[in-house]
Protein backbone atom coordinates (compact mmCIF):
# COMPACT_ATOMS: atom_id res chain seq x y z
CA UNK A 1 0.00 0.00 0.00
CA UNK A 2 1.00 3.57 -0.59
CA UNK A 3 3.66 4.77 1.78
CA UNK A 4 3.21 1.80 4.11
CA UNK A 5 6.05 -0.19 5.59
CA UNK A 6 6.14 -3.93 4.84
CA UNK A 7 4.23 -6.02 7.33
CA UNK A 8 5.54 -9.28 8.64
CA UNK A 9 3.86 -12.50 7.58
CA UNK A 10 2.48 -13.24 11.03
CA UNK A 11 0.42 -10.03 10.78
CA UNK A 12 -1.54 -11.32 7.80
CA UNK A 13 -4.52 -13.43 8.84
CA UNK A 14 -4.55 -17.11 7.79
CA UNK A 15 -5.83 -17.80 4.26
CA UNK A 16 -8.99 -19.48 5.55
CA UNK A 17 -10.15 -16.20 7.13
CA UNK A 18 -11.01 -14.33 3.92
CA UNK A 19 -11.66 -17.46 1.83
CA UNK A 20 -14.70 -18.49 3.85
CA UNK A 21 -16.31 -15.12 3.12
CA UNK A 22 -15.50 -15.44 -0.60
CA UNK A 23 -16.78 -19.02 -0.90
CA UNK A 24 -20.09 -18.20 0.82
CA UNK A 25 -20.88 -14.97 -1.06
CA UNK A 26 -21.69 -16.40 -4.55
CA UNK A 27 -24.08 -18.89 -2.92
CA UNK A 28 -26.28 -15.99 -1.76
CA UNK A 29 -26.33 -14.61 -5.33
CA UNK A 30 -27.19 -18.10 -6.58
CA UNK A 31 -30.07 -18.20 -4.06
CA UNK A 32 -31.29 -14.85 -5.48
CA UNK A 33 -31.29 -16.34 -9.00
CA UNK A 34 -33.26 -19.38 -7.83
CA UNK A 35 -35.77 -17.13 -6.12
CA UNK A 36 -36.18 -15.21 -9.36
CA UNK A 37 -36.87 -18.51 -11.16
CA UNK A 38 -39.40 -19.51 -8.50
CA UNK A 39 -41.30 -16.22 -8.28
CA UNK A 40 -41.18 -15.42 -12.01
CA UNK A 41 -42.45 -12.19 -13.63
CA UNK A 42 -44.68 -11.32 -10.62
CA UNK A 43 -41.56 -10.38 -8.68
CA UNK A 44 -41.11 -7.24 -10.76
CA UNK A 45 -44.48 -5.80 -9.80
CA UNK A 46 -43.04 -3.57 -7.07
CA UNK A 47 -39.68 -2.76 -5.49
CA UNK A 48 -41.44 -2.87 -2.09
CA UNK A 49 -42.56 -6.48 -2.54
CA UNK A 50 -41.05 -8.42 0.45
CA UNK A 51 -39.60 -11.08 -1.88
CA UNK A 52 -37.96 -8.29 -3.93
CA UNK A 53 -36.53 -6.82 -0.70
CA UNK A 54 -35.27 -10.33 0.14
CA UNK A 55 -33.56 -10.72 -3.26
CA UNK A 56 -32.04 -7.24 -3.00
CA UNK A 57 -30.51 -8.07 0.39
CA UNK A 58 -29.27 -11.47 -0.81
CA UNK A 59 -27.21 -9.46 -3.32
CA UNK A 60 -26.25 -6.37 -1.27
CA UNK A 61 -25.53 -8.13 2.03
CA UNK A 62 -25.05 -11.74 0.97
CA UNK A 63 -22.85 -11.20 -2.06
CA UNK A 64 -21.48 -7.64 -1.90
CA UNK A 65 -21.36 -7.39 1.90
CA UNK A 66 -19.63 -10.69 2.60
CA UNK A 67 -16.91 -10.17 -0.04
CA UNK A 68 -16.29 -6.60 1.15
CA UNK A 69 -16.09 -7.74 4.78
CA UNK A 70 -13.70 -10.59 3.98
CA UNK A 71 -11.49 -8.50 1.69
CA UNK A 72 -11.26 -5.58 4.12
CA UNK A 73 -10.39 -7.83 7.06
CA UNK A 74 -7.58 -9.23 4.93
CA UNK A 75 -6.40 -5.76 3.92
CA UNK A 76 -6.74 -3.99 7.28
CA UNK A 77 -3.31 -4.86 8.69
CA UNK A 78 -1.67 -3.90 5.38
CA UNK A 79 -3.52 -0.60 5.00
CA UNK A 80 -3.20 0.33 8.68
CA UNK A 81 0.42 -0.88 8.89
CA UNK A 82 -0.33 -2.67 12.16
CA UNK A 83 -1.85 -6.08 12.96
CA UNK A 84 -5.48 -6.56 13.91
CA UNK A 85 -5.89 -8.06 17.36
CA UNK A 86 -6.78 -11.78 17.08
CA UNK A 87 -7.76 -11.60 13.38
CA UNK A 88 -8.94 -15.19 13.16
CA UNK A 89 -11.38 -15.02 16.07
CA UNK A 90 -12.75 -11.59 15.14
CA UNK A 91 -13.28 -12.68 11.52
CA UNK A 92 -14.87 -16.00 12.55
CA UNK A 93 -17.25 -14.18 14.90
CA UNK A 94 -18.24 -11.57 12.30
CA UNK A 95 -18.58 -14.25 9.59
CA UNK A 96 -20.87 -16.39 11.74
CA UNK A 97 -23.09 -13.50 12.81
CA UNK A 98 -23.23 -11.91 9.35
CA UNK A 99 -24.03 -15.16 7.52
CA UNK A 100 -26.70 -16.18 10.06
CA UNK A 101 -28.14 -12.64 10.06
CA UNK A 102 -28.34 -12.44 6.24
CA UNK A 103 -29.95 -15.87 6.11
CA UNK A 104 -32.56 -14.89 8.73
CA UNK A 105 -33.25 -11.47 7.20
CA UNK A 106 -33.70 -12.71 3.63
CA UNK A 107 -35.57 -15.85 4.68
CA UNK A 108 -37.83 -13.78 6.92
CA UNK A 109 -38.60 -11.31 4.12
CA UNK A 110 -39.11 -13.88 1.36
CA UNK A 111 -41.21 -16.38 3.36
CA UNK A 112 -42.84 -13.75 5.67
CA UNK A 113 -41.52 -15.09 8.99
CA UNK A 114 -41.63 -12.22 11.54
CA UNK A 115 -39.74 -14.30 14.14
CA UNK A 116 -36.77 -14.71 11.75
CA UNK A 117 -36.73 -10.93 11.23
CA UNK A 118 -36.81 -10.32 15.00
CA UNK A 119 -33.81 -12.63 15.50
CA UNK A 120 -32.01 -11.14 12.47
CA UNK A 121 -32.23 -7.68 14.02
CA UNK A 122 -29.62 -8.09 16.83
CA UNK A 123 -27.55 -10.71 14.96
CA UNK A 124 -27.01 -8.71 11.77
CA UNK A 125 -26.83 -5.40 13.64
CA UNK A 126 -24.01 -6.69 15.87
CA UNK A 127 -22.04 -8.12 12.92
CA UNK A 128 -22.20 -5.00 10.75
CA UNK A 129 -21.72 -2.41 13.50
CA UNK A 130 -18.85 -4.38 15.05
CA UNK A 131 -17.18 -4.56 11.64
CA UNK A 132 -17.68 -0.83 10.97
CA UNK A 133 -16.17 0.04 14.38
CA UNK A 134 -13.23 -2.32 13.74
CA UNK A 135 -12.45 -0.57 10.43
CA UNK A 136 -12.83 2.98 11.77
CA UNK A 137 -10.70 2.28 14.88
CA UNK A 138 -7.98 0.22 13.15
CA UNK A 139 -7.51 2.67 10.28
CA UNK A 140 -7.09 5.54 12.74
CA UNK A 141 -3.46 4.36 12.87
CA UNK A 142 -2.91 4.63 9.10
CA UNK A 143 -0.71 7.34 7.62
CA UNK A 144 -2.53 10.64 6.92
CA UNK A 145 -1.47 10.64 3.25
CA UNK A 146 -3.05 7.21 2.67
CA UNK A 147 -6.16 8.20 0.70
CA UNK A 148 -7.38 4.60 0.41
CA UNK A 149 -7.48 4.29 4.22
CA UNK A 150 -9.34 7.60 4.45
CA UNK A 151 -11.99 6.59 1.91
CA UNK A 152 -12.31 3.20 3.60
CA UNK A 153 -12.97 4.85 6.99
CA UNK A 154 -15.61 7.14 5.50
CA UNK A 155 -17.20 4.11 3.77
CA UNK A 156 -17.28 2.25 7.11
CA UNK A 157 -19.02 5.23 8.75
CA UNK A 158 -21.56 5.11 5.94
CA UNK A 159 -21.98 1.38 6.55
CA UNK A 160 -22.74 2.11 10.22
CA UNK A 161 -25.31 4.77 9.24
CA UNK A 162 -26.86 2.45 6.60
CA UNK A 163 -27.06 -0.34 9.18
CA UNK A 164 -28.74 1.87 11.80
CA UNK A 165 -31.34 2.95 9.24
CA UNK A 166 -31.77 -0.65 8.11
CA UNK A 167 -32.29 -1.80 11.71
CA UNK A 168 -34.96 0.90 12.18
CA UNK A 169 -36.78 -0.24 9.03
CA UNK A 170 -36.39 -3.89 9.96
CA UNK A 171 -37.80 -3.40 13.44
CA UNK A 172 -40.74 -1.57 11.85
CA UNK A 173 -41.25 -4.54 9.51
CA UNK A 174 -40.83 -7.19 12.22
CA UNK A 175 -42.84 -5.58 15.03
CA UNK A 176 -45.28 -3.60 12.88
CA UNK A 177 -44.98 -0.28 14.72
CA UNK A 178 -46.07 2.91 13.00
CA UNK A 179 -43.29 4.71 11.09
CA UNK A 180 -44.43 7.82 9.29
CA UNK A 181 -41.20 8.44 7.37
CA UNK A 182 -40.68 4.87 6.20
CA UNK A 183 -40.23 5.62 2.50
CA UNK A 184 -37.89 8.54 3.16
CA UNK A 185 -35.76 6.42 5.51
CA UNK A 186 -35.73 3.56 3.00
CA UNK A 187 -34.54 5.94 0.27
CA UNK A 188 -31.79 7.26 2.54
CA UNK A 189 -30.89 3.68 3.55
CA UNK A 190 -30.34 2.53 -0.03
CA UNK A 191 -28.60 5.76 -1.09
CA UNK A 192 -26.16 5.61 1.84
CA UNK A 193 -25.67 1.87 1.32
CA UNK A 194 -25.02 1.94 -2.42
CA UNK A 195 -23.31 5.32 -2.85
CA UNK A 196 -21.83 5.75 0.64
CA UNK A 197 -20.68 2.31 1.69
CA UNK A 198 -20.19 0.59 -1.69
CA UNK A 199 -19.41 3.72 -3.77
CA UNK A 200 -16.82 5.27 -1.44
CA UNK A 201 -15.21 1.89 -0.85
CA UNK A 202 -14.87 1.15 -4.58
CA UNK A 203 -13.39 4.63 -5.14
CA UNK A 204 -10.90 4.24 -2.28
CA UNK A 205 -9.84 0.79 -3.44
CA UNK A 206 -9.59 2.00 -7.06
CA UNK A 207 -6.97 4.64 -6.11
CA UNK A 208 -4.58 1.76 -5.33
CA UNK A 209 -5.81 -1.15 -7.39
CA UNK A 210 -6.38 0.41 -10.83
CA UNK A 211 -2.85 1.88 -11.22
CA UNK A 212 -1.24 -1.17 -9.56
CA UNK A 213 -2.91 -3.98 -11.52
CA UNK A 214 -3.88 -2.24 -14.74
CA UNK A 215 -0.54 -0.37 -14.99
CA UNK A 216 -2.23 2.99 -15.55
CA UNK A 217 -1.00 6.40 -14.39
CA UNK A 218 -2.06 7.33 -10.83
CA UNK A 219 -5.42 9.04 -10.19
CA UNK A 220 -5.01 12.85 -10.03
CA UNK A 221 -3.92 13.80 -6.48
CA UNK A 222 -6.67 16.42 -6.20
CA UNK A 223 -9.31 13.78 -6.93
CA UNK A 224 -8.01 11.25 -4.39
CA UNK A 225 -7.73 13.99 -1.76
CA UNK A 226 -11.17 15.57 -2.16
CA UNK A 227 -13.61 13.21 -3.85
CA UNK A 228 -14.39 10.82 -0.96
CA UNK A 229 -14.71 13.51 1.78
CA UNK A 230 -16.90 15.73 -0.47
CA UNK A 231 -19.16 12.81 -1.45
CA UNK A 232 -19.37 11.81 2.23
CA UNK A 233 -20.50 15.30 3.28
CA UNK A 234 -23.02 15.48 0.41
CA UNK A 235 -24.45 12.09 1.42
CA UNK A 236 -24.72 13.12 5.07
CA UNK A 237 -26.39 16.41 4.10
CA UNK A 238 -29.18 14.45 2.37
CA UNK A 239 -30.66 13.62 5.79
CA UNK A 240 -31.45 17.17 6.97
CA UNK A 241 -32.15 18.31 3.38
CA UNK A 242 -35.07 15.93 2.85
CA UNK A 243 -37.55 18.68 3.89
CA UNK A 244 -36.28 20.98 1.15
CA UNK A 245 -36.88 19.50 -2.34
CA UNK A 246 -34.67 22.13 -4.03
CA UNK A 247 -31.68 21.48 -1.75
CA UNK A 248 -32.28 17.71 -2.01
CA UNK A 249 -32.09 17.97 -5.83
CA UNK A 250 -28.93 20.09 -5.76
CA UNK A 251 -27.21 17.61 -3.42
CA UNK A 252 -28.17 14.66 -5.63
CA UNK A 253 -26.95 16.42 -8.78
CA UNK A 254 -23.60 17.11 -7.09
CA UNK A 255 -23.41 13.48 -5.97
CA UNK A 256 -24.14 12.25 -9.49
CA UNK A 257 -21.48 14.62 -10.86
CA UNK A 258 -18.92 13.37 -8.30
CA UNK A 259 -19.48 9.71 -9.16
CA UNK A 260 -19.48 10.53 -12.89
CA UNK A 261 -16.07 12.21 -12.48
CA UNK A 262 -14.78 9.08 -10.72
CA UNK A 263 -16.13 6.70 -13.40
CA UNK A 264 -14.89 8.84 -16.31
CA UNK A 265 -11.44 9.28 -14.71
CA UNK A 266 -11.15 5.50 -14.26
CA UNK A 267 -12.14 4.84 -17.89
CA UNK A 268 -9.73 7.56 -19.06
CA UNK A 269 -6.87 6.10 -16.99
CA UNK A 270 -7.60 2.67 -18.50
CA UNK A 271 -7.01 4.08 -21.98
CA UNK A 272 -3.53 5.17 -20.78
CA UNK A 273 -2.49 1.75 -19.46
CA UNK A 274 0.97 0.51 -20.39
CA UNK A 275 -0.04 -2.95 -21.59
CA UNK A 276 -2.94 -3.00 -24.01
CA UNK A 277 -3.56 -6.74 -23.77
CA UNK A 278 -7.14 -7.88 -23.15
CA UNK A 279 -7.59 -8.46 -19.46
CA UNK A 280 -10.53 -9.96 -17.51
CA UNK A 281 -9.86 -7.83 -14.44
CA UNK A 282 -9.78 -4.60 -16.43
CA UNK A 283 -12.96 -5.51 -18.32
CA UNK A 284 -14.82 -6.14 -15.07
CA UNK A 285 -13.79 -2.65 -13.91
CA UNK A 286 -14.73 -1.15 -17.26
CA UNK A 287 -18.17 -2.80 -17.19
CA UNK A 288 -18.64 -1.59 -13.64
CA UNK A 289 -17.80 2.03 -14.50
CA UNK A 290 -20.02 1.95 -17.60
CA UNK A 291 -22.92 0.63 -15.49
CA UNK A 292 -22.34 3.44 -13.00
CA UNK A 293 -22.44 5.98 -15.85
CA UNK A 294 -25.59 4.34 -17.28
CA UNK A 295 -27.26 4.57 -13.84
CA UNK A 296 -26.30 8.25 -13.56
CA UNK A 297 -27.61 8.95 -17.08
CA UNK A 298 -30.92 7.21 -16.33
CA UNK A 299 -31.27 9.12 -13.05
CA UNK A 300 -30.49 12.41 -14.82
CA UNK A 301 -33.06 11.62 -17.55
CA UNK A 302 -35.70 11.07 -14.86
CA UNK A 303 -34.88 14.48 -13.33
CA UNK A 304 -35.36 16.18 -16.70
CA UNK A 305 -38.39 14.11 -17.79
CA UNK A 306 -40.31 13.19 -14.60
CA UNK A 307 -42.47 10.72 -16.55
CA UNK A 308 -39.44 8.41 -16.78
CA UNK A 309 -39.13 8.36 -12.99
CA UNK A 310 -42.81 7.52 -12.64
CA UNK A 311 -42.58 4.29 -14.66
CA UNK A 312 -42.73 0.95 -12.84
CA UNK A 313 -39.36 -0.17 -14.15
CA UNK A 314 -37.33 3.01 -13.40
CA UNK A 315 -36.20 2.31 -9.82
CA UNK A 316 -35.59 -1.38 -10.53
CA UNK A 317 -33.44 -0.54 -13.58
CA UNK A 318 -31.41 1.80 -11.38
CA UNK A 319 -31.12 -0.96 -8.76
CA UNK A 320 -29.88 -3.59 -11.25
CA UNK A 321 -27.41 -1.14 -12.85
CA UNK A 322 -26.01 -0.16 -9.43
CA UNK A 323 -26.05 -3.57 -7.71
CA UNK A 324 -25.39 -6.10 -10.49
CA UNK A 325 -23.70 -3.72 -12.97
CA UNK A 326 -21.58 -1.42 -10.82
CA UNK A 327 -20.93 -3.28 -7.55
CA UNK A 328 -21.10 -6.98 -8.47
CA UNK A 329 -18.95 -6.53 -11.61
CA UNK A 330 -16.12 -4.86 -9.74
CA UNK A 331 -16.35 -7.35 -6.86
CA UNK A 332 -16.36 -10.32 -9.25
CA UNK A 333 -13.22 -8.93 -10.93
CA UNK A 334 -11.55 -8.23 -7.60
CA UNK A 335 -12.17 -11.82 -6.46
CA UNK A 336 -10.17 -13.02 -9.47
CA UNK A 337 -7.17 -10.99 -8.27
CA UNK A 338 -7.52 -11.48 -4.51
CA UNK A 339 -8.23 -15.23 -4.34
CA UNK A 340 -5.33 -16.52 -6.52
CA UNK A 341 -2.92 -14.04 -4.94
CA UNK A 342 -3.85 -15.10 -1.39
CA UNK A 343 -3.52 -18.78 -2.28
CA UNK A 344 -0.18 -18.23 -4.01
CA UNK A 345 1.22 -15.93 -1.30
CA UNK A 346 0.30 -18.26 1.56
CA UNK A 347 1.73 -21.25 -0.30
CA UNK A 348 4.96 -19.31 -0.90
CA UNK A 349 5.29 -18.51 2.78
CA UNK A 350 4.48 -22.14 3.70
CA UNK A 351 7.10 -23.61 1.37
CA UNK A 352 9.98 -21.61 2.84
CA UNK A 353 13.19 -20.54 1.12
CA UNK A 354 14.29 -23.92 -0.21
CA UNK A 355 10.96 -25.69 -0.59
CA UNK A 356 9.43 -27.09 -3.81
CA UNK A 357 7.89 -24.73 -6.35
CA UNK A 358 4.20 -23.89 -6.01
CA UNK A 359 1.63 -23.11 -8.76
CA UNK A 360 1.63 -19.50 -9.99
CA UNK A 361 -1.46 -17.26 -9.99
CA UNK A 362 -2.38 -18.10 -13.58
CA UNK A 363 -2.35 -21.80 -12.77
CA UNK A 364 -4.40 -21.21 -9.60
CA UNK A 365 -7.04 -19.16 -11.49
CA UNK A 366 -6.74 -19.83 -15.27
CA UNK A 367 -7.90 -16.94 -17.46
CA UNK A 368 -9.80 -19.30 -19.77
CA UNK A 369 -12.25 -19.95 -16.91
CA UNK A 370 -12.52 -16.38 -15.65
CA UNK A 371 -13.03 -14.86 -19.12
CA UNK A 372 -16.02 -17.06 -19.93
CA UNK A 373 -17.58 -16.42 -16.53
CA UNK A 374 -17.13 -12.68 -17.12
CA UNK A 375 -19.08 -12.81 -20.39
CA UNK A 376 -21.78 -14.82 -18.67
CA UNK A 377 -21.98 -12.16 -15.94
CA UNK A 378 -22.37 -9.29 -18.43
CA UNK A 379 -24.89 -11.27 -20.52
CA UNK A 380 -26.87 -11.90 -17.31
CA UNK A 381 -26.74 -8.17 -16.52
CA UNK A 382 -28.24 -7.25 -19.92
CA UNK A 383 -30.85 -10.02 -19.58
CA UNK A 384 -31.84 -8.77 -16.10
CA UNK A 385 -32.30 -5.23 -17.44
CA UNK A 386 -34.45 -6.64 -20.25
CA UNK A 387 -36.44 -8.70 -17.72
CA UNK A 388 -37.44 -5.56 -15.83
CA UNK A 389 -38.86 -3.96 -18.97
CA UNK A 390 -40.26 -7.20 -20.48
CA UNK A 391 -40.72 -9.55 -17.49
CA UNK A 392 -42.67 -12.29 -19.25
CA UNK A 393 -40.12 -12.79 -22.04
CA UNK A 394 -36.87 -12.37 -20.12
CA UNK A 395 -37.32 -13.25 -16.45
CA UNK A 396 -36.53 -16.97 -16.77
CA UNK A 397 -33.55 -16.67 -19.17
CA UNK A 398 -32.12 -13.86 -17.03
CA UNK A 399 -32.50 -15.92 -13.83
CA UNK A 400 -30.81 -18.92 -15.47
CA UNK A 401 -27.93 -16.79 -16.80
CA UNK A 402 -27.46 -14.98 -13.48
CA UNK A 403 -27.56 -18.27 -11.58
CA UNK A 404 -25.09 -19.93 -13.97
CA UNK A 405 -22.70 -16.96 -13.71
CA UNK A 406 -22.62 -17.09 -9.91
CA UNK A 407 -22.38 -20.88 -9.83
CA UNK A 408 -19.37 -20.64 -12.15
CA UNK A 409 -17.80 -17.93 -9.99
CA UNK A 410 -18.30 -20.15 -6.94
CA UNK A 411 -16.72 -23.14 -8.71
CA UNK A 412 -13.70 -21.02 -9.70
CA UNK A 413 -13.17 -19.90 -6.09
CA UNK A 414 -13.67 -23.43 -4.77
CA UNK A 415 -11.13 -24.76 -7.32
CA UNK A 416 -8.54 -22.21 -6.13
CA UNK A 417 -9.10 -23.08 -2.48
CA UNK A 418 -8.81 -26.80 -3.31
CA UNK A 419 -5.48 -26.07 -5.00
CA UNK A 420 -4.38 -24.46 -1.74
CA UNK A 421 -5.44 -27.50 0.31
CA UNK A 422 -3.78 -29.94 -2.10
CA UNK A 423 -0.43 -28.13 -2.41
CA UNK A 424 -0.43 -27.28 1.30
CA UNK A 425 -0.82 -30.98 2.13
CA UNK A 426 2.05 -31.82 -0.26
CA UNK A 427 4.23 -29.16 1.39
CA UNK A 428 3.40 -30.66 4.78
CA UNK A 429 4.51 -34.08 3.57
CA UNK A 430 7.73 -32.67 2.03
CA UNK A 431 8.48 -30.79 5.26
CA UNK A 432 7.83 -33.91 7.36
CA UNK A 433 10.04 -36.14 5.17
CA UNK A 434 12.78 -33.46 5.06
CA UNK A 435 12.60 -33.14 8.85
CA UNK B 1 30.39 -10.56 -5.99
CA UNK B 2 28.43 -11.82 -9.03
CA UNK B 3 25.04 -10.33 -9.73
CA UNK B 4 21.81 -11.47 -11.36
CA UNK B 5 19.28 -8.92 -12.60
CA UNK B 6 15.51 -9.23 -12.64
CA UNK B 7 13.85 -6.45 -14.64
CA UNK B 8 10.26 -6.42 -13.39
CA UNK B 9 9.41 -2.87 -14.42
CA UNK B 10 5.80 -2.47 -15.59
CA UNK B 11 4.86 -6.06 -15.03
CA UNK B 12 1.49 -6.76 -13.46
CA UNK B 13 1.50 -7.93 -9.81
CA UNK B 14 2.38 -10.50 -8.63
CA UNK B 15 4.63 -11.20 -11.64
CA UNK B 16 7.56 -9.16 -10.20
CA UNK B 17 7.35 -11.17 -6.99
CA UNK B 18 7.04 -14.47 -8.88
CA UNK B 19 10.15 -13.67 -10.97
CA UNK B 20 12.09 -12.53 -7.90
CA UNK B 21 11.31 -15.66 -5.89
CA UNK B 22 12.13 -17.86 -8.90
CA UNK B 23 15.49 -16.07 -9.27
CA UNK B 24 16.22 -16.46 -5.55
CA UNK B 25 15.65 -20.21 -5.89
CA UNK B 26 18.67 -20.48 -8.21
CA UNK B 27 20.80 -17.77 -6.57
CA UNK B 28 24.21 -19.03 -5.49
CA UNK B 29 25.46 -18.12 -1.99
CA UNK B 30 28.11 -15.77 -3.47
CA UNK B 31 25.62 -14.03 -5.78
CA UNK B 32 23.38 -11.00 -5.32
CA UNK B 33 20.07 -10.24 -7.00
CA UNK B 34 19.27 -6.80 -8.38
CA UNK B 35 15.51 -6.26 -8.79
CA UNK B 36 14.38 -3.37 -11.01
CA UNK B 37 10.76 -2.47 -10.28
CA UNK B 38 8.35 0.44 -10.88
CA UNK B 39 6.88 0.51 -7.34
CA UNK B 40 8.03 -0.40 -3.85
CA UNK B 41 7.38 -4.16 -3.41
CA UNK B 42 6.10 -4.06 0.18
CA UNK B 43 4.73 -7.60 0.12
CA UNK B 44 8.15 -9.02 -0.85
CA UNK B 45 10.07 -7.76 2.17
CA UNK B 46 8.49 -9.96 4.88
CA UNK B 47 9.15 -13.05 2.73
CA UNK B 48 12.79 -12.02 2.23
CA UNK B 49 13.19 -11.51 5.96
CA UNK B 50 11.63 -14.85 6.85
CA UNK B 51 13.69 -16.67 4.24
CA UNK B 52 16.98 -15.29 5.54
CA UNK B 53 17.70 -12.63 2.90
CA UNK B 54 18.83 -9.08 3.45
CA UNK B 55 18.16 -6.19 1.10
CA UNK B 56 18.77 -2.53 0.38
CA UNK B 57 16.50 -0.26 -1.63
CA UNK B 58 17.43 2.63 -3.86
CA UNK B 59 14.96 5.05 -5.48
CA UNK B 60 15.95 6.02 -9.04
CA UNK B 61 15.27 9.44 -10.53
CA UNK B 62 12.63 8.05 -12.92
CA UNK B 63 10.46 6.92 -9.97
CA UNK B 64 11.46 3.26 -10.16
CA UNK B 65 13.36 1.28 -7.53
CA UNK B 66 16.43 -0.94 -7.39
CA UNK B 67 16.33 -3.59 -4.69
CA UNK B 68 19.58 -5.41 -3.97
CA UNK B 69 19.02 -8.81 -2.32
CA UNK B 70 21.56 -11.24 -0.86
CA UNK B 71 21.52 -14.27 1.42
CA UNK B 72 22.49 -13.40 4.97
CA UNK B 73 25.52 -15.27 6.22
CA UNK B 74 25.34 -17.66 9.13
CA UNK B 75 21.58 -17.90 9.02
CA UNK B 76 20.04 -21.23 9.92
CA UNK B 77 18.26 -22.89 6.96
CA UNK B 78 14.60 -22.01 6.90
CA UNK B 79 12.25 -24.52 5.38
CA UNK B 80 9.48 -25.00 7.87
CA UNK B 81 6.11 -23.33 7.93
CA UNK B 82 6.14 -19.62 8.57
CA UNK B 83 2.49 -18.75 8.48
CA UNK B 84 -0.55 -20.45 7.11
Amino acid sequence: MNGQPGISLDQAPPVGVPLRFFITAPLFALAAAMLLLWKGPALFSSRWDPAMLGITHLLTLGFMGLVMLGAIMQMLPVVAGTPVHRPERVAAFIYLLATAGIFLLCGGLIFTVPLALKVALPVLGTALLLFAILVVVTLRRSLPQNMTARAMRLAALMLAATTLLGLTLLSNHAFGWWLRTRETLADLHLTWGLLGWAGLLVAGVAYQIVPMFQLTPAYPARLTRWLAPVLFILLLALAPARHSPALWSVLKILLAAGFAVFALTTLWLQTKRRRKLPDVFMNFWRGSMMSLLAAITLWLAAQIVPAIGDTRSYSMLLGVLMIVGFAMSVINGMLYKIVPFLVWFHLQSRRGANGPTVPNVREIMPESRTRRQMWLHFTALVALLAAIVFPVAFVYPSALLFGASNLWLWLNIVAASRTYSRVNAQLGKTGASAG
Amino acid sequence: MKERIVDARWLEPPEPMELTLAALNVLEPDERLRLLIHRMPHMLFPLLKDWGYDHTTHADDDGSYEILIWYKEQVLPIGGPVSS
